[in-house]
């Protein structure tokens, strides 16, 4: 038994180093007798090597999705914290650049405006369902005085009706109480602009000869109120002819959103700089 | 501890009602909160509370509205007064009576607000509009505190 195993090794051995010299003697020829060799080989050590590989995979992946777990979820835990406070930051941030744009507009608006204004923050509506109203932050301390007009970008918001010393109550121009002279555009026709139910305004009185058509823009007239002439009222959207009627009456849409109402501008003087009266040297010199 | 809920209900309720209260709004009608909380201090407090918080919250309503200067003061007043009369001579109050008293209340008042011109000229508008939703959501608002508040005082009689 050990003689015929010895026999067999010196045999493998002696067909081994055979092969090994063909390697070194014939490399090319070699390469082929290799493969062919090699191929069978390769696919059954394939086999085991798949399966090996595979369960590394699954275990890995095991690892990595449940044993692995609390390590990811504190992960995800810290991630999503980052992720809500940098929503946070966006969302301040987005804010504070529309308050920013809105506040450069508004700005550049009182530069434009030959009437001197205050700038006003919208604190809150009226208390009561009854009137169309809103609070502003700023008061008598600041100049705001009843019957002010009160503007933003796009046109008359209303007029000041009450004030204390740091805020102050604007009435709307869409609140049947409230009533401003207007003229049309593009006519020059004259009328008083009251609010309606609805959040709309009706203009009054207006001439029965007058050409108005619906899209007809209406500004203020300038002649009362706080308001200067020519600010953006709103927009006829119809018109009303009462038979046997003095006057005609139009709708108008307003040009100003009053459901997004945040800053304002209360005019102070609405016909500009007023300087303050210089007497005659000829009055000076009288006793 | 009835004092502390009477001088924080004084500083927030008509802040709450100015502000946060517009977002709430229904067709642009806010329930009445200053009314709701006047008539309930009248009816768990007594006349003379009501009456007086009425006063205070009516007041400060007036301030922060574009309105004349009285008219919530008084109605406020009175609607506090209606509740304490209400819980003195009215003997099972429960949701279901209190539901139109407030209703009631709410008209009242919106009837005041009414005379004292706050609608315009067009004033059967200003009742479908402002008026009836109004007494309805102030009707609603004011089942429910009601509801809240006499379950709260069942188990703890000394808030009152």
């Amino acid at each position: 038994m050990f003689r015929s195993t010895s026999v067999t090794r010196r045999v493998l051995l002696a067909l081994c180093a055979l092969l090994l010299s063909l390697v070194f003697v014939l490399p090319k020829q070699s390469h082929t007798l290799l493969q062919a060799i090699g191929r069978p080989l390769a696919d059954v050590v394939a086999i085991p090597l798949e399966l090996l590989s595979s369960t590394d995979r699954r275990v890995g992946s095991f690892w990595d999705r449940y044993v692995a777990l609390r390590r990811v979820q504190e992960e995800n835990e810290q991630l999503r914290r980052e992720i809500e406070f940098l929503r946070g930051q966006t969302a301040d941030l987005r804010e504070m650049a529309a308050a920013n744009q809105r506040l450069t507009e508004l700005l550049s608006f009182q530069a434009r405006t030959p009437s001197q204004t205050v700038a006003a923050r919208v604190i809150g509506r009226d208390a009561t369902n009854w009137y169309h109203g809103v609070v502003l932050d700023k008061g008598e301390q600041d100049g705001v005085r009843p019957e002010m007009g009160v503007v933003t970008l796009a046109g008359a918001v209303g007029r000041v009706v009450k004030t204390r010393a740091s805020s102050s109550v604007v009435l709307l121009i869409i609140d049947p109480n409230n009533a401003v002279t207007s003229l049309i555009q593009r006519t020059r026709d004259e009328g008083i602009v009251e609010g309606t139910f609805g959040g709309k305004a009706r203009m009054k009185y207006i001439p029965l000869l007058s050409t108005m058509r619906v899209g007809d823009p209406v500004v203020t007239s300038g002649l009362t109120g706080g308001f200067p002439k020519g600010v953006p009222v709103g927009t006829i959207t119809s018109i009303q002819k009462d038979e046997g009627g003095l006057f005609q009456s139009a709708e108008v849409r307003p040009e100003v959103d009053f459901t997004k109402l945040e800053e304002v501008l209360v005019v102070t003087t609405p016909r500009g700089t007023e300087e303050p009266p210089v007497a005659l040297p000829e009055e000076k010199s009288k006793p | 501890m009835r004092h502390m809920v009477y001088l924080a209900l004084a500083l927030g309720l008509v802040p709450v009602q100015s502000t946060v209260l517009d977002h709430l709004s229904i067709a642009g009608v806010r329930p009445d909160l200053c009314l709701v909380a006047v008539s309930l201090i009248g009816f768990f407090g007594g006349m003379a509370d009501g009456m007086l918080m009425g006063a205070l919250l009516g007041f400060e309503q007036d301030l922060f509205s574009a309105g004349e200067a009285w008219v919530s003061v008084i109605t406020k007043a009175v609607i506090g007064l209606s509740g304490g009369l209400v819980a003195r001579y009215v003997a099972h109050v429960t949701p279901v009576t209190v539901a139109p008293m407030m209703v009631g209340l709410s008209l009242c008042s919106g009837m005041a607000f009414l005379f004292a011109g706050a609608g315009g000229p067009d004033a059967m508008t200003a009742v479908q509009a402002i008026l009836a939703p109004q007494a309805l959501l102030d009707g609603v608002v004011g089942v429910a505190a009601f509801w809240v508040l006499a379950e709260r005082f069942k188990k703890d009689d000394s808030l009152v």
